[in-house]
């Protein structure tokens, strides 16, 4: 009897074991504490208080001085007159530096990475008074740095890796820049005078980019060519009046990048390249059809896009970005007046030329760079390729001449490149190999982005606070 | 007189028996050094120099820890705060939101905070985090570098026997005083110290 009960209570307890295990799993829920990870846990406000300030474009003018210079050179855009970044005005410059580098003189700036324009013995840059809070163009003279004028305007800018971050454009009589958040202003070159103003948020839903305006203005013949990227992907602004002549529409609703409008000719129709955010896109020029889209592509769309399209021969454009996007070669072509893209080459940094800021320079058929972080064991190096097959490096500065994000440029047959740390080096332009003429420390070289401008055997660089101008001629 | 006396004292037993002293002393010595020297041998710890260190990700695989000791830290000082982190966001993220579609942390180790326009935080969530540095190569890749793995001392079982530092294909670890257990790029020794 005993054992029969004991089997009893066996049974029992381990039905009843089953039971309460079954129970248990079956309503435990194993991810009850997980949490969904869905937009809106970061507190994002919906609207910034910052797009309802009031901002009177130009309100402000400064006098502190006059000069006459004899100095004839000129630095008018990004990149140069002709968009390559080589200057072209036959200054013999030196290939060392000798004993020291001869500095003419050195102002501070706001923080930031905006790069001036020179024109006829005078520098502009457009600039943030921190101290103010305000946007600034200000004019200097080449020759000795003297500050002659400030034409600027009330904003609240945050430093956010810097503030200003544009190069002007400069003719004879306008002076175009574009401001950290979107505003866009001509004056007069000559005397300051304001001119017209554009605020692209508010009169074209611009969205300002991360770390503020990067797109530099450009300037063809009697008109200022901006690519809003709001309701309207470009505009073309009278320079005299401030009138819009035309307007690209933006179905696609693609967004400002930091990227600039870059012209090409393609069969002998003129237009305007744009690597806006969510695409590239080709804008007619000129005709009947200004202002219309061409041809555009989807097939480079990276989230953040600094560098500008390198127009090359044939149709043939490079485009680059960094963040791991790559770069990707592609073709336009026209057929009876329909254009067409065709991607030739499309692949991530470390498999060929990519650049995370700067844009790369084509020169005597081949096409140089410095390689971004992120592209291996190759990182950070100069190096050149033939741009019909970016993929195939033929040489580089090496393991020992490693450049950041700063800038370079070809003057007198020679690179003139600066390391991010604000070192200066001398390279001879040369097709077949690397050849480092010369080196030295200019400025202390935090985040020494701002592209480079030479002049009358004048070179303007900056870091992040502080503008210098060295003496490059050869004696 | 008395420098006779004197010189008389320091007879030949007394200058053994000097000698024999001394030689205990100074063995005694020597053993006090040699004990001093291996107990310092423990107060060496590995830990990770962020500037070899090439995102590899073995540090989350070769470690004896589950998940592993090594972690990402966020040295603030170096963050520059933006809406658009390298660290936070996959590169092809359209959208800026937390959605977990646009984070590259495998395991959403990093959270993500609005202070003022245009600035977030990121914050690491150390039980979350697997040290496998996706976030550390985005960061650095794209912003300041400010994400960076190290081992955690408060984690490690200091086994003195580190099996990431034999996988690093970078050589990238080192033993480092106890006293200053931790390695940031960006800052020179003294200031890691403090």
């Amino acid at each position: 009897m005993l054992k029969l009960g004991f089997v009893k209570i066996i049974v029992f307890i381990t039905i009843l074991i089953s039971v309460s295990s079954f129970l248990w799993w079956f309503t435990k829920d194993p991810v009850k504490e997980l949490v969904a990870s869905v937009p809106g846990m970061d507190n994002r406000p919906e609207k910034s208080a910052e797009l309802e300030e009031i901002v009177n474009i130009g309100e402000r003018f400064d006098e502190y001085g006059t000069q006459t210079s004899l100095l004839t050179g000129k630095w008018t855009r990004f990149r140069g007159a002709d968009f390559d970044n080589i200057v072209k005005d036959n200054t013999p410059l030196i290939d060392n530096f000798g004993d020291a580098p001869k500095e003419i003189w050195r102002v501070e700036l706001g923080e930031g990475h905006a790069a001036p324009v020179i024109y006829n013995g005078k520098v502009y840059i457009l600039d943030y008074n921190e101290f103010k809070k305000r946007d600034a163009l200000r004019c200097f003279s080449l020759e000795t740095g003297e500050e002659l004028w400030r034409r600027s305007y009330n904003i609240n800018i945050k430093r956010n890796h810097g503030m200003s971050r544009t190069v002007p454009a400069i003719t004879d009589k306008y002076l175009v820049t574009i401001g950290p958040r979107c505003h866009v202003m001509c004056t007069d070159p000559n005397n300051g005078d304001l001119l017209w103003g554009i605020d692209l948020v508010k009169e074209y839903m611009t969205e300002v980019p991360f770390w503020y305006t990067g797109q530099c203005p450009l300037i063809d013949g009697d008109l200022a060519i901006i690519a809003p990227g709001g309701s309207s992907l470009m505009i073309a602004v009278n320079l005299a009046t401030g009138e819009i002549v035309w307007e690209t529409p933006n179905p696609d609703n693609w967004k400002m990048s930091h990227s600039s409008i870059m012209p090409m000719t393609l069969n002998g129709k003129k237009m305007y390249v744009y690597a806006a955010l969510g695409g590239i896109c080709g804008v007619s020029a000129e005709g009947d059809d200004a202002g219309q889209i061409l041809w555009k592509t989807i097939e480079f769309s990276p989230t953040v896009i600094a560098p500008s399209p390198l127009v090359l021969e044939n149709g043939r454009i490079f485009m680059t970005a960094g963040y791991g996007a790559g770069a990707m070669l592609f073709q336009i072509k026209e057929n009876a007046g329909k254009y067409s893209v065709e991607v030739l080459q499309k692949y991530k940094p470390k498999d060929g030329v990519a650049s995370e800021q700067q844009t790369p320079i084509y020169y005597k058929g081949r096409m140089f760079s410095i390689l971004p972080k992120d592209a291996a064991g190759m990182r950070n190096q100069f190096v050149c390729c033939d741009p019909n097959d970016c993929q195939t490096i033929l040489w580089t500065s090496g393991k020992e001449d490693r450049y950041g994000l700063g800038p370079y440029i070809i003057a007198d047959d020679k690179f003139f490149i600066l390391n991010d740390d604000g070192t200066l080096n001398i390279a001879k332009a040369s097709t077949t190999k690397f050849t480092l003429l010369d080196k030295a420390k200019i400025i202390d070289g935090v985040d020494a982005w701002g592209p480079l401008a030479i002049a009358d055997g004048y070179l303007i660089l900056r870091d992040s606070k502080t503008m210098v101008c060295l003496d490059i001629r050869k004696k | 007189m008395a420098k006779k006396e004197k010189k008389k004292d320091l007879n030949r037993r007394a200058f053994i028996d000097r000698g024999f002293r001394f030689s205990i002393g100074l063995g005694l010595t020597g053993l006090g050094v040699g004990l001093y020297k291996r107990s310092r041998a423990k107060e060496y710890v590995w830990q990770l120099d962020p500037a070899k260190c090439i995102q590899c990700g073995r540090c989350a695989t070769s470690c004896i820890m589950t998940p592993s000791a090594v972690k990402c830290f966020h040295v603030y000082d170096m963050c520059g705060y933006c809406d658009l982190c390298g660290g936070y966001f996959r590169p092809e993220a359209k959208n800026l939101t937390t959605a977990a579609e646009n984070q590259l942390c495998p395991t959403a180790a990093i959270e993500r905070k609005f202070i003022e326009e245009p600035f977030f935080e990121y914050h690491i969530i150390e039980e979350l985090c697997i040290g496998c540095a996706k976030c550390v190569k985005g960061c650095g890749a794209f912003g300041n570098g400010s994400l960076q793995l190290q081992v955690n001392h408060r984690l490690c079982v200091d086994c003195n026997e580190c099996s990431i530092a034999r996988d690093c294909p970078a050589d990238a670890f080192e033993r480092v005083s106890i006293d200053s257990p931790y390695i940031f790029a960006g800052f020179s020794k003294e200031e890691n110290k403090s």
